[in-house]
């Protein structure tokens, strides 16, 4: 059944009405709403190992005249890792938000960016990601409000507007493709889209969009303050989900849709950038302050990662090569959502244990709340790249992707990102494990903790030891050749 | 076709010019008119593509998406309004 | 090359125009000016649209683009009066590297449009949209694609709508109304606002066969709220706590239940039954309508109105109660 694939989109959005309508039961119908969610996309996941890629023809018309959405290994693994995120973040805002008066606007909003999230994932129609990508920057801003704070405002105001630019400028190349090809419908043109001016320039103005929306370097500037101000469990789905979604639709764009079209040069150039984003946002993840900072800081750095890879991927054929650097690129990107949405959490807790997050005052940290203790460490070690994470197995990879295709410009990238990255963490972990009295005595193992920490062991371990199946399931396409067309 | 051309190009130059206005200009009502006329210049494009001359009738699809991008143009308007009010009023408090 | 006429003349003389209009409104350093200017050229917009055989648009552009964002534009100058305004410059080389960027990408763009529309046109999904319209349940092709073709876009461009509308209410209190309008003012009220009803009745009716539909007359519908704030009518039509709920939750609600509902005979999501189509769309516009127009009127209010969603079970139960 292809009607499957509607609701891992359906069932957020009828319960962000019910919460909206019934405030009172908010928080129930927003846990029970992200877990049926999740329960959705395992259908989905089940239907699509059974059966290879899924498509769902909205209304019975024919793609291209109609939408289509679509499900293959990619998206399958975007859904699945934003969907498990999100319940456990929905577990732990129950608690956060339990004696909040702005619990009622929290749930429903955080429904519609599962919503938003879902139909990004989904859908196989360019406009129609135009739309998502509209939904998901507004969610999120809003979302972001939430602390009240003027900086929380102003990050938030500073993200809308840069958001809705990169929006604008997606659509622009999304006219464009329309005006060279007469359709929107992606698998039609996975298919039509060859190199020439049209695709140039579309191309361009829809990873500039999204190169804003994914805060590439020097894009960066509004992910920190934005990410840092919200209230917990938000800076959790911004750092983890939200800036993921562009990267996806990049991926989707440079490797499937314009497959060819590509240029090594331009795939050098957000090399670079990413490379310089890896080794700043390091150097100031090592420098910040405050602890939610660092983890914002943190994640322009590994999001630099990510972009390393595509001029590997450029320059690698089409084959079980690239597969393989594929499949580490999204394992990167998954055990980082897993790894730095644990994270935010249990930074979460510190500071409403101990009511701030400077992180020199920290100590005691580790005799108060071993458990949050243990998350950051655990998190700590996937956001290094230790073994047994996800993200070890990826960076091997990604060197050697490095050593087939000779880009040796990389390795000391890849090496001072590593370093820096440890510096912070164990800079980070040295405060938390001192003794001292910065966090309050703690009474027991909150029902907040548990999550960060189910978080964190799946990136570490869970990751590492299934890593087989997210290449498995790369491969899987619904785009290029061989795909449902 | 020279007609359809015609729109479509200044679409392009009202993008461009909005574009540029978002970027320089550091009032945020400045920065909203801006993103105003660069959405109403991508829609100048795509109505364009959508005109086939007067004998023929239009393209309905982009009429279609046009309307999706108005309402969500003035939904983003709205939010960022309100915010700019809200931080004004900090800044009075 | 181009074979240029006469005929081209007036299509110049608008392009200049609307070029002029927008490098003004922008180019000006006076906000009010600016937000006028604006709503001209959203005007000279909706001329265009009609020129271009986009009755819909024309409509539409109207009522959102220059009349409602304009309306929001304008009160919005009043937060600005009294606050500092921010003289933070870019710096001449970052404007001159930023204006060479505008340059170059406005002539990549002009490029591929060159090529697209006069050179090598493509044929795209005019013929099959027009072709497919008798199944549509609707004959206008706009409220065809809208409203069966790509519903789905429709839906989520609701719940776009719905979550800026919530953010507005997150973000603040809603704006002091005005003093009740004097007996002239509010004669005139008392003729315009039933006239705007019965005109979006209209819209929304017409739309299934002529320009018109959901959003324009969910737009002339805000109008009506709009005046009769001006007029000293602070809730501008709108009811309050769970009947305003319910009224912002059911354009998406009826949507989302009846393109699910009807899988059950056509066996696929947002299928209509042929014999219901039209009837079926009829009933998610008036929905759509009522979301639309109550969402606008509350982006005008500009926040939460008192007791709005404060989530207390306390007083949910007395809303229930009332």
């Amino acid at each position: 059944m292809s009607n499957l694939l509607i609701w891992p989109v359906a069932l957020p959005l009828l319960a962000a009405l019910l919460a909206l309508l019934w405030p009172g039961r908010s928080t129930w119908i927003g846990v029970a709403g992200t877990a049926l969610s999740l329960l959705a996309v395992l259908l989905v996941a089940r239907q699509l190992v059974e059966t290879g890629p899924i498509e769902l023809a909205l209304g019975g018309w024919a793609p291209g005249l109609g939408i289509a959405l679509r499900a293959d290994g990619l998206s399958l693994l975007m859904l699945s890792m934003s969907s498990l995120v999100a319940m456990a973040v929905a577990v732990y805002a129950s608690v956060y938000f339990s004696q909040s008066d702005r619990r009622g606007e929290f749930w429903v909003l955080w429904l519609l960016l599962i919503t938003a999230l879902h139909a990004l994932f989904l859908s196989g129609d360019l406009f129609n990601l135009y739309v998502t990508l509209e939904l998901l920057g507004l969610s999120a801003v809003v979302l972001a409000c939430l602390g009240g704070s003027r900086e929380s405002l102003r990050a938030a105001l500073r993200y809308l507007v840069l958001g809705l630019l990169g929006s604008l400028a997606f659509l622009m190349g999304v006219a464009l493709v329309y005006a060279g090809y007469g359709t929107l419908d992606m698998a039609a043109l996975g298919a039509a889209i060859e190199a020439g001016p049209t695709a140039w320039v579309a191309l361009s103005l829809m990873t500039g969009g999204l190169l804003i929306k994914s805060a590439l370097f020097p894009l960066h500037f509004w992910l920190p303050p934005a990410h840092a101000n919200a209230p917990a469990p938000v800076s959790a789905v911004l750092s983890a989900l939200v800036v993921k979604a562009a990267l996806y639709l990049i991926l989707r764009l440079w490797l499937e849709l314009f497959d060819g079209v590509v240029t090594q040069a331009a795939a050098l150039i957000v090399g670079v950038l990413g490379a310089i984003a890896v080794v700043w946002g390091s150097w100031a993840a090592l420098r910040a302050e405050r602890l939610k900072l660092m983890a914002a800081y943190s994640t322009v750095a590994q999001l630099g990662y990510l972009f390393l890879f595509l001029p590997l991927l450029a320059a690698l054929p089409q084959g079980e090569g690239r597969d393989l650097a594929l499949g580490a690129l999204v394992l990167l990107a998954l055990t980082h959502g897993f790894a730095k949405s644990a994270f935010f959490l249990a930074a979460g807790v510190i500071m409403q244990r101990a009511g701030h997050d400077r992180i020199a005052e920290l100590g005691g940290t580790a005799r108060a709340l071993p458990v949050t203790a243990f998350t950051i460490a655990l998190a700590g070690v996937a956001l290094i790249g230790l073994p047994p994470s996800g993200s070890f197995l990826a960076k091997w990879q990604l060197l050697s992707s490095v050593f087939v295709t000779g880009q040796w410009i990389w390795l000391p990238v890849i090496a001072i990102g590593t370093l820096l990255a440890g510096a912070y963490i164990f800079r980070l972990l040295g405060h938390a494990f001192a003794p001292g009295e910065g966090v309050g005595p703690s009474l027991s193992v909150g029902r907040e903790e548990i999550p960060a920490m189910l978080l964190a062991l799946i990136a570490t371990l869970l990751l590492g030891f299934w890593a087989t199946t997210v290449w498995d399931l790369v491969p899987i396409t619904a785009y290029a050749a061989g795909g449902i067309g | 076709m020279t007609q359809a051309l015609i729109y479509a190009l200044t679409g392009a130059v009202i993008f461009m010019l909005g574009v540029r206005t978002t970027l320089l200009r550091d009032a945020l009502l400045h920065r909203i008119l801006g993103l105003n006329v660069s959405g109403a210049g991508v829609f100048l494009v795509f109505v364009s593509l959508a005109y086939r001359g007067d004998s023929l009738t239009t393209d309905p699809v982009p009429h279609a998406l046009v309307l999706t991008g108005l309402v969500v143009a003035i939904s983003a308007t709205a939010l960022a309004l309100a915010l700019n009010r809200r931080l004004r009023e900090m800044d009075h408090e | 090359m181009m074979n240029m006429s006469l005929t081209m003349i007036p299509d110049l003389m608008l392009a200049v125009l609307l070029i002029g209009m927008a490098w003004a409104a922008l180019s000006s350093d006076d906000l009010k000016r600016g937000v006028i200017l604006f709503i001209a050229f959203g005007l000279l917009l909706a001329i265009v649209w009609a020129r271009l055989q986009a009755p819909d648009l024309a409509l539409a552009e109207a009522a959102i683009g220059a009349g409602l964002a304009g309306a929001l534009l304008l009160v919005a100058l009043r937060d600005e009066t009294g606050g500092k305004v921010a003289a933070g410059e870019v710096s001449r080389s970052g404007r001159w590297l930023v204006d060479l960027f505008a340059l170059t990408m406005t002539c990549l763009i002009g490029w591929v449009l060159w090529l697209t529309i006069y050179t090598e046109p493509v044929e795209r999904l005019a013929p099959l949209a027009h072709a497919m319209l008798a199944q549509s349940g609707v004959s206008n092709p706009v409220t065809a694609v809208l409203l069966n073709y790509r519903a789905y876009d429709t839906l989520l461009e609701l719940v776009v709508v719905l979550t800026a509308v919530l953010g507005v209410m997150v973000v603040g209190r809603e704006r002091r109304g005005y003093r009740q309008a004097g007996p002239v003012f509010c004669g005139l009220v008392h003729w315009l606002v039933p006239l705007l009803i019965v005109t979006a009745g209209y819209l929304l009716w017409v739309g299934a066969h002529a320009p018109g539909g959901a959003f324009q007359a969910g737009a002339t519908l805000a109008a009506a709220g709009i005046l009769l704030r001006l007029a000293g009518e602070d809730a501008a039509g709108l009811p309050g706590g769970i009947r305003l709920r319910w009224l912002l939750v059911v354009g998406i609600g009826l949507f989302l239940i009846i393109g699910l509902g009807v899988t059950l005979s056509s066996g696929q999501v947002l299928q209509y039954p042929k014999a219901w189509s039209g009837a079926l769309i009829l009933v998610i516009e008036s929905a759509a309508t009522a979301s639309i127009a109550a969402a606008l009127v509350l982006a005008y209010r500009g926040g939460r109105p008192q007791g709005w969603l404060t989530a207390v079970d306390k007083e949910n139960n007395r809303e229930v109660s009332a």
